[in-house]
């Protein structure tokens, strides 16, 4: 079992060579070969979980990875895995594989989109595995790449200004955090575990100080910060979210669903596995600051999602909203509400990845994600009589993603408002309000879409086919099994997250 | 005498060699009779001596220090290791002007013979050890790169360049006389090694006299560098030569000028006193206002030329962040910098010569749908722009890494996140250039005349190392690493 976490990480590159290598124009050739790949990849994920030992709290020791990379910089290539991130590893590897399914009718320079893809997947992969921090940082930055690529060159109208605004902002956020990263490795005094994650972690740095232009500043706080700059702006967390409305509106569909799927995990991941961690006492002295963050992207991003005409807009706003309350679950520190945050990533996952490809399977229809056109006039209306299908999935989808219990979303909200609700009383409801609001926008945006008169245009519309019916059912499955039985998730993350609130308690 | 000439001479070979070669070119080239002869065989000449005086170079490296010529000029491994760099930079340069037709049409092989001479200055400077030889090395260096920069005789932004460095290159040529002349009013001596000793015996209020004079002093070498404010001159001097000599102004001069800046700040002012730290603080604020006011310029540009000349005024700045901190690691920091920089810059501007001579213009909108047309060239363009803006896995990234983290050990880390934001800045100019090979598409399709199968495999040969070095960078580190500087 010991290379798994090589093969999960490398066979998206190794598929990404094999497209590359197929002459242009087998544009089906490369489609196969890149469905071929992720489904690969998604089943070595699952052999991943099927061997995991749930008892073990840190890193699954038959997993480990580690060699040499830079030697006298001390620089490790080190893998490793445990209950926090097996959970984005498994969605990781799912999403992918839908993806290339719902990319199908992608036209435009086909074997540039899929090599991209792939190469996207495995630097994701490469994040949640490292457990190095030049390594860590070197996959965090080699991802925007392909992105900007596939925002840049496949999306909507606006898309350079999407693709350079996300491009620059991520790089803002993570050449701070690059600088913390270079304090650390002096911290640690350039020894053999200077770049090791898991070394620095348990609170090693509270006694230091460093001077800024004559200021004196504690280490621990000020990096702290450099840190949350880094992972808050991917999360993202107001105020630093004006990117991803942009991004998510303008990236073409399977980019949009991996964004919001798994590349906003990422985020709140640098939080549960550095920044939380390695300063944990300015994470729990400043984690009102954060739930307080949390709760105004709830609201916040549920109004602006309310205002919006654009459907895929409204669906990344509420993507804000959702990622508030995981924000909030990391901020409360207790054993219920960091389980929550975490099981809360892997839902809005699968719910918000629902939304976007069935916004996506709507757009290849209409050409158009209106709810009401600018000029006034309905976008949509009377879904529901031409596309059944349709509509059955995107109740599941909404209603997972609003929280009714039964589905996904409910048990991971419930569970954060539980962890929550001793430390941040008032911001829990508060929060319930935000939720309020969430059930208003998506229940209004249903009512206009797929209720009321059948809009002419939309009486032209086919209902999905087989192909777009096949990457609905795994995440329909997903959203309403975990909706019930959740335990398959909790149980792997129990342990490993219990470890990490164990040692916030400690301050 | 005749033994200490012998021992000088036998370290100083490879600056033997280029100026032996620079006597064989003239002549070569005179040979051709015609206009229209091809002049291959000065090339051929021109790269191997360049190469031969690489491996006298390469043998350097070993060297103990030493001083030679009555310690006038000093071999350590540190100059050689800069030397290396602008003898690769030549070489390299050297080709792009052959394929250039902004220059070889009209003007046949005068570049290689200027550039072997201005290398000449270049490494002089290297390795100076007196206040005299110093002079001589930027007068050198500046002279030749005056008329380098007026190749294009009949082009008038070409003509007022050369105006334009000569001017600013004799103001602050004189101003460093005056400086040095001053400096050594008060130490009775031109020799490094001497000036060092007595500057430990001077009292306080001499101290800021002496420091006056090393600010006039540092006037010219910071316009060589083109480190703020001496910055000025260089993108128009940049925009108005012909590319090749753009590209070489971006290496060869920078390098000779950053290894002397290097060399004097580590003789004089190791030590820490009033006048270090005064030195310090100056080489603070300058590195700090040389990346951002270079990289924030760079922003409006749409003469690709001009935006590399600021951005290159960026780099430098990062670089002397290297020199701020006064140790071996700065030292190491800043040469694994220019080995990356030496490559990224000669792949962006051959690809910029090879498409503004088919278009005629260095405007962004050259760059229009590359992609499409010659994809290998793009994507090397892509690589070398995004190691320029310091994305990993790529080589100028762990250059910005290694000299962030050289002066974050020393607890600058004011300086740290100066430098941090201003490689957001530069990942924007770089990234609109991508944009525009990437996401836009060209008005005419086809290929581009000047991409020959040889210049295509050269720049593609050249981007190589931009991510060799970028994943397995331990091997130059340690090369870098142990090239020593020579004290006292």
């Amino acid at each position: 079992m010991n290379g798994l976490l090589n093969w999960i990480l490398w066979f998206p590159v190794i598929g990404m060579i094999a497209v590359l290598v197929i002459p242009k124009g087998n544009d089906n050739a490369i489609r196969w070969t890149s469905l071929v790949a992720t489904a690969i990849t998604f089943i070595l994920t699952l052999v991943l979980y099927a061997n995991f030992d749930e008892s073990v709290a840190g890193m699954q020791p038959d997993f480990l990875v580690k060699v040499p990379w830079i030697e006298q910089f001390n620089i490790f290539y080190s893998l490793g895995i445990d209950g926090i991130s097996l959970p984005m590893t498994i969605l990781n590897g799912l999403l992918f594989f839908l993806c290339v399914m719902s990319s199908w009718t992608v036209e435009k320079n086909v074997k540039a989109y899929f090599a991209l893809l792939l190469m996207l997947q495995s630097t994701v992969f490469g994040v949640f595995f490292s457990l190095d921090f030049f390594l860590f940082y070197v996959y965090w930055e080699v991802m925007l790449l392909p992105m900007f690529f596939l925002i840049g060159v496949w999306g909507g109208e606006n898309r350079e200004y999407a693709a350079v605004k996300f491009f620059l902002y991520t790089f803002f956020g993570s050449i701070v955090m690059l600088v913390g990263i270079i304090a650390l490795y002096y911290a640690t005094g350039k020894g053999v575990d200077s770049f090791n994650i898991l070394a620095m972690h348990g609170g090693k740095f509270s006694e230091l100080t460093v001077t800024i232009f004559g200021n004196v500043f504690s280490f621990e706080k000020l990096f702290f910060w450099a840190m949350f700059l880094g992972f808050a702006i991917k999360v993202p967390v107001f105020p630093f979210h004006t990117w991803l409305p942009h991004a998510h509106v303008q990236a073409p569909t399977a980019v949009s669903v991996i964004l919001a799927g798994v590349l906003l995990k990422m985020g709140t991941y640098g939080f549960l596995r550095i920044a939380f961690p390695i300063f944990p006492a300015a994470s729990v002295l400043y984690s009102d600051i954060i739930g307080a963050l949390g709760l105004i992207s709830v609201i916040y991003g549920a109004l602006c999602a309310m205002a919006q005409d654009d459907v895929k807009k409204l669906v990344a706003y509420s993507s804000v909203s959702h990622m508030g309350f995981v924000m909030m679950g990391l901020a409360a520190m207790t054993v219920q509400g960091m389980n929550g945050a975490v099981l809360q990533m892997f839902n809005h996952g699968t719910s918000t990845a629902m939304m976007f490809l069935l916004i996506g399977v709507l757009y290849e229809r209409s050409h158009h994600r209106w709810i009401v056109k600018p000029d006034g006039s309905k976008g949509f209306g009377g879904l529901y009589t031409q596309m059944p299908r349709y509509t059955v999935i995107f109740i599941i989808g909404m209603f997972a993603s609003l929280g009714l219990p039964g589905l996904s979303g409910f048990i991971s909200e419930a569970l954060i408002f539980l962890g929550m609700y001793e430390k941040f009383t008032t911001m829990t409801v508060l929060a319930i309000i935000g939720l309020l609001i969430g059930a208003a926008y998506l229940l209004w945006m249903f009512k206009r879409m797929f209720f009321g008169e059948v809009n002419p245009e939309v009486s032209e519309y086919e209902d999905m086919n087989l192909r777009e019916v096949a990457y609905m059912i795994p995440l329909c499955v997903a959203v309403i099994v975990f909706g019930i039985f959740p335990a398959p998730i909790l149980n792997v993350m129990k342990a490993s997250v219990g470890q990490l609130v164990d040692l916030l308690a400690k301050y | 005498m005749l033994e200490i000439l012998k021992a000088s001479l036998s370290v100083y070979l490879p600056e033997v060699v280029c100026i032996l070669l620079m006597c064989f070119l003239l002549i070569a080239e005179s040979m051709h009779e015609k206009e229209g002869t091809d002049r291959i065989k000065v090339y051929v000449l021109a790269t191997a001596g360049l190469l031969l005086a690489g491996v006298f170079l390469v043998l350097n490296l070993s060297l103990a220090p030493t001083g030679a010529f009555y310690n006038a000029v000093v071999i350590d491994s540190f100059g050689t290791f800069a030397k290396l760099i602008m003898v690769a930079g030549t070489i390299g340069t050297i080709w792009m002007a052959r394929q250039s037709g902004d220059i070889y049409t009209t003007m046949k092989s005068e570049f290689a013979i200027l550039a072997v001479g201005t290398l000449v200055g270049g490494m002089l400077l290297a390795s100076a050890n007196n206040m005299l030889t110093l002079y001589l090395g930027i007068e050198t260096l500046s002279i030749l790169s005056y008329v380098m920069a007026t190749l294009k005789r009949e082009n008038s932004a070409s003509t007022e360049a050369g105006m334009k460095y000569a001017l600013y290159g004799g103001l602050t040529a004189g101003v460093m006389l005056f400086g040095m002349s001053h400096i050594y009013g008060m130490m009775g001596s031109i020799q490094f090694s001497e000036i060092v000793v007595k500057m430990g015996m001077l009292s306080g209020a001499d101290q800021v006299f002496m420091m006056a004079s090393f600010l006039m002093f540092f006037a010219g070498i910071g316009y060589k560098v083109s480190a703020f404010p001496f910055h000025m001159w260089s993108p128009d001097v940049y925009q108005g030569s012909p590319i090749p000599v753009t590209a070489f102004f971006a290496i060869v001069p920078k390098m000779a000028g950053l290894a002397v800046l290097i060399r004097i700040s580590h003789l004089f002012f190791s030590e820490a006193n009033g006048m270090s730290s005064a030195w310090i603080g100056l080489l603070h604020v300058v590195a700090a206002l040389t990346m951002t006011v270079g990289n924030i310029t760079a922003i409006g540009q749409d003469s690709v030329k001009r935006l590399l000349a600021f951005s290159s005024i960026g780099h430098v700045g990062m670089m002397i962040m290297g020199i701020v901190v006064l140790d071996a690691v700065g030292i190491r920091a800043i040469l694994f910098y220019g080995v990356t920089y030496l490559f990224m810059t000669l792949v962006v501007f051959w690809v910029t010569s090879v498409l503004s001579d088919a278009y005629g213009t260095d405007s962004q909108a050259v760059f229009k749908g590359l992609i499409g047309r010659h994809p290998s060239m793009a994507i090397a363009m892509i690589i070398a722009l995004f190691s320029l803006a310091g994305l990993p896995p790529l080589s100028g990234f762990v250059a910005k890494f290694n000299i962030i983290s050289v002066v974050v050990e020393k607890g600058y880390f004011g300086l740290a996140f100066i430098a941090a934001l201003n490689s957001v800045i530069g990942l924007y100019y770089y990234m609109k250039l991508a944009k525009e090979m990437v996401f836009s598409k060209s008005e005419t399709t086809g290929d581009v005349p000047g991409f020959t199968d040889g210049v295509r495999v050269s720049i593609v040969a050249l981007s190589v190392p931009i991510v060799l070095y970028g994943i397995f960078f331990g091997g130059l580190m340690t090369a870098a690493g142990n090239a020593v500087i020579f004290l006292k």
